[in-house]
């Protein structure tokens, strides 16, 4: 038997159509998995920094927690009030600390432009350099005020 | 007087006949290739001499040739039968192949899905010559250009054909730098193959050693009859990539895949008995080979082609070429076409990774094509 009665009798063009259906459609899915490979392998990689990171800083572990670290919908564009937000997790920190740590805790706290607000609380002076790449936290007397009305 | 005829009458030079001189010339080709011109030195030198070997007039009955039980090369070629010699180089593959650039760019993965297509057009065609399903099986893989995988898949399938089809393909594969580039240019505009592509980003040690084991269960899992190939595959990679087995890696791709290599390369060209190997069938095998090798290369540009247009970054078409699984000839070839076209396109590492997803393609190719004949 040859041509197109032999490959009809054989069953040759499903053979073929499901065949290269198959190799296709694994092949997709293997390019789809590598291709978030790397975002896996990232997600899984954070862990346990965020871990760590936690035990050094206790005080900051569960900021949902604190009425006072729960983050408006709209991040405040007044500096007044991006003080009253950063002060829990400045105290945290201590009398002194490094800008950097406190970049870290902003992040993991998912604050919105934390290079930016640092930068305009730095320029405030609200962030004072106390040499050796520390920094410490002046705050305005008004603001503790307004902290004590408020809390 | 009489015994000295009676030697004579055994000797090689009174059993020969047209066909062992002809085989003998094809043997003495593949080792002037491979030896003067380079052409795969390392699979046509043991594959010719091999030829030259089995070509040998004997008389049958010595236990000597190659299908005569208890004879040496019998039990050599029982690697080949058995699909051990190309397990065994597909774990050697694995601890030499690096998947930086496929992990780095896995669309490039669509272009060896791609290329399987000539085997499944050859499939076709072959069962329209009229070969059985089993022998058709074997005759469409040679369109994946991987000549381990054709000869794994025609052991299982059809044993009778492992001469034809194994010369057909490591041929074929040989002659890559004949067949590919005249498909290339013919398939693809100038402004096409000017195509630069964007610098690959640098891929993570943990990427990839996860791969291989996330490869070997995704495709194992879709095909299981790729086991023997791609299990011994993945598991080379991972003994290169984990960092703990530098030892074993080294061995895999050194001593074990060269030791395999030479022993598949020589029992396979003593397999082509000119009196087994000259027929009608092996004349079509080769011609329906590079049928199978040229249409899995356009199919790779034409599909290249066709991403392009869904594509905002556009891909160089030639690298679809790559798509078949002759690592490293087809990477190297669709390399210095784009060069021809423009000296500083360095397409290497990317048609490396069409080239490397071809390997894998063309073993999920063999397992279901197993899957589908073993039962006919």
């Amino acid at each position: 038997m040859y041509g197109l009665q032999a490959i009809a009798a054989c069953n040759g063009w499903a053979m073929a159509f499901v065949g290269a259906l198959i190799v296709f459609s694994g092949l997709v899915v293997l390019s789809l998995v590598i291709s978030q490979l790397h975002k896996v392998l990232t997600f899984f990689e954070k862990k346990p920094v965020d871990f760590q990171q936690d035990r050094e800083t206790p005080t900051v572990e569960q900021p949902e927690d604190k009425p006072g670290l729960l983050l408006p919908k709209q991040f405040p564009s007044d500096i007044n009030e991006i003080v009253r937000l950063y002060k829990p997790l400045v105290e945290a920190l201590g009398e002194t600390f490094y800008l950097s740590k406190l970049y870290e805790i902003l992040r993991k706290n998912n604050f919105p432009h934390p290079h930016i607000t640092l930068t305009a609380l730095r320029e405030s002076e609200i962030l004072i350099p106390d040499g050796d790449g520390v920094f410490t936290w002046n705050p305005p007397t008004e603001h503790d005020d307004n902290e004590k009305v408020e809390g | 007087m009489e015994l000295l005829f009676q030697f004579l009458s055994n000797t090689g030079y009174y059993l020969a006949d047209y066909r062992h001189v002809i085989m003998i010339v094809i043997g003495s080709l593949f080792l002037y290739l491979g030896t003067a011109k380079h052409y795969e030195p390392l699979l046509l030198i043991p594959i010719g001499f091999g030829i030259l070997v089995g070509n040998v007039p004997f008389f049958k009955g010595f236990g000597l040739g190659i299908y005569e039980s208890n004879s040496v090369l019998h039990y050599l070629y029982f690697g080949v039968v058995t699909g051990l010699y190309p397990s065994i180089v597909f774990l050697g593959l694995g601890a030499m192949t690096d998947f930086s650039s496929l992990l780095a760019r896995p669309v490039l993965m669509l272009l060896g899905a791609a290329a399987q297509m000539g085997i499944f057009f050859t499939l076709i065609g072959a069962l329209a010559l009229g070969f059985l399903p089993k022998e058709a099986g074997s005759i469409a893989i040679i369109g994946g250009a991987d000549g381990p995988t054709s000869i794994f898949l025609t052991a299982k399938l059809a044993p009778h054909l492992i001469g034809p089809i194994a010369i057909a393909a490591y041929s074929y594969m040989a002659l890559i730098p004949v067949i590919q580039p005249p498909i290339m240019r013919l398939l693809t505009t100038r402004k096409e193959r000017l195509i630069r592509m964007s610098e690959l980003r640098e891929v993570s040690k943990k990427e990839r050693v996860v791969f291989p084991a996330v490869g070997v269960l995704l495709c194992c899992f879709l095909a299981p009859a790729s086991i023997p190939l791609l299990g011994t595959f993945f598991f080379g990679n991972f003994l290169k990539e984990c960092g703990a087995t530098d030892r074993l890696a080294q061995t895999a791709r050194t001593a074990i895949i060269d030791t395999a290599t030479i022993l598949l390369g020589l029992t396979v060209g003593a397999s082509t008995q000119g009196d087994v190997f000259l027929t009608g069938k092996s004349v079509s095998i080769f011609l329906l080979g590079a049928v199978a090798f040229s249409i899995a290369t356009a199919s790779g540009v034409i599909f290249a082609k066709i991403m392009n247009l869904f594509l905002k970054e556009k891909i160089n078409p030639l690298l679809g070429a790559a798509g078949v699984s002759a690592v490293p000839g087809s990477a190297r070839e669709v390399h210095l076409v784009g060069q021809s076209e423009d000296p500083e396109n360095y397409l290497l590492m990317h048609a490396m990774a069409c080239n490397s997803s071809g390997v894998i393609g063309s073993a999920i190719c063999a397992g279901i094509l197993w899957s589908f004949l073993v039962g006919l």
